[in-house]
C-alpha cells in the first residue's frame, strides 16, 4: 500500500478511497430508510416557512451583499450621493476623468508649479 | 394496541391557530417528566414534512386560515390531524367570534377530538394513542392498496 510519510502525518490515499466508500455506503443507507411517503409533485415537497406562503424561488433569493445592510443604511446619505455619479457608462466617467484633470491643471497653472 | 404497519417513532406537529396557550401548555406537560411521552418515541417536530400528526390548537384565527390549509398541505401521508381543547372543536366561548372561521374541522379534516379547556395531559396522551391507532389503520389501508 502506498503510505506518504511527512515525519508529521501520513497519507494514504487507499486507506482514504475505503473510507470514503463506508462513509458513502452509510449515508446511502441512512437515507433510503428515510420517509417514502412524500408525493413530490404536491405541497408535501414545499419549503416549509412557518406556516407562510414562501415566494418563488428567484424572488426568495438572499444576495451576498444583504450582510452589508447595516453598513448602507448608516452611511445612506453619502452613497445616495455618489451612486448618482456612478452610472456605470464608460462616457460619462471619462468626461469626470477629463472634467477633473482641466480641473487640476487649472490649479497647477495658478500655483505657478 | 398491536402495530404491525406503523411502528416507527410517532412525530408530532404543533400548531397554534390563536389558542390562549392553556392547551399549549398542557401539551408540554405531557412531555415533562411526571408523563414523558417522548420515551415512546412521541416527541414534537419543528416542521411538518416530519410529522405524522398535525395537532392543532385554538379556535383557527381568519389570518391563520391559509396557515392552517397549507401546513396540513405539508405533511406528508399518511397522516392524522388532532384537535385539542374545546376552542378547536367547537370554538367554545369565542364561537361567535368576528375575528374567528374555525373551529379546525371547517378547515381541514379532523380525525381525533380531545375536548377540554384545557383538556388534562392524560386526555391528550390518550388522543395520541388513538391518532396512533388511526396511522397504523391507515398504513394498512396503503399498503393493501399498492399490493
Amino acid at each position: 500500500m502506498p503510505i506518504l510519510s511527512y515525519g508529521y502525518a501520513v497519507w494514504a490515499p487507499i486507506v482514504w478511497i475505503v473510507a470514503l466508500v463506508v462513509i458513502g455506503i452509510m449515508v446511502f443507507i441512512w437515507r433510503s430508510r428515510g420517509q417514502k411517503g412524500y408525493k413530490k409533485e404536491t405541497a408535501q415537497a414545499d419549503v416549509f416557512l412557518s406556516g407562510a406562503k414562501v415566494p418563488p424561488a428567484e424572488e426568495r433569493h438572499v444576495k451576498a451583499d444583504n450582510i452589508y445592510w447595516g453598513f448602507f443604511e448608516s452611511l445612506k446619505g453619502l452613497y445616495s450621493w455618489m451612486m448618482k455619479p456612478h452610472t456605470g457608462i464608460v462616457n460619462d466617467y471619462l468626461l469626470w476623468f477629463v472634467v477633473v484633470a482641466a480641473i487640476a491643471i487649472l490649479i497647477f497653472l495658478l500655483a505657478g508649479l | 394496541m398491536n402495530l404491525k404497519i406503523f411502528n416507527r417513532a410517532l412525530w408530532v406537529y404543533h400548531m397554534n391557530t390563536g389558542s390562549c396557550n392553556g392547551c399549549d401548555i398542557e401539551i408540554l406537560a405531557v412531555l415533562t417528566p411526571r408523563y414523558d411521552v417522548e420515551r415512546f418515541g412521541i416527541r414534537l417536530v419543528g416542521s411538518p414534512r416530519h410529522a405524522d400528526v398535525l395537532l392543532v390548537t385554538g379556535p383557527v384565527a381568519r389570518s391563520m386560515e391559509d396557515s392552517v390549509r397549507r401546513v396540513y398541505a405539508q405533511v406528508p401521508d399518511p397522516k392524522v390531524v388532532m384537535a385539542v381543547g374545546n376552542c378547536g372543536i367547537e370554538g367554545d366561548v369565542f364561537h361567535e367570534a368576528y375575528s374567528l372561521v374555525g373551529p379546525i374541522d371547517q378547515i381541514i379534516p379532523v380525525d381525533v377530538y380531545v375536548p377540554g379547556c384545557p383538556p388534562r395531559p392524560e386526555a391528550i396522551t390518550y388522543g395520541v394513542v388513538m391518532a396512533w391507532a388511526k396511522l397504523e389503520q391507515l398504513a394498512k389501508q396503503a399498503k393493501q392498496e399498492v399490493a
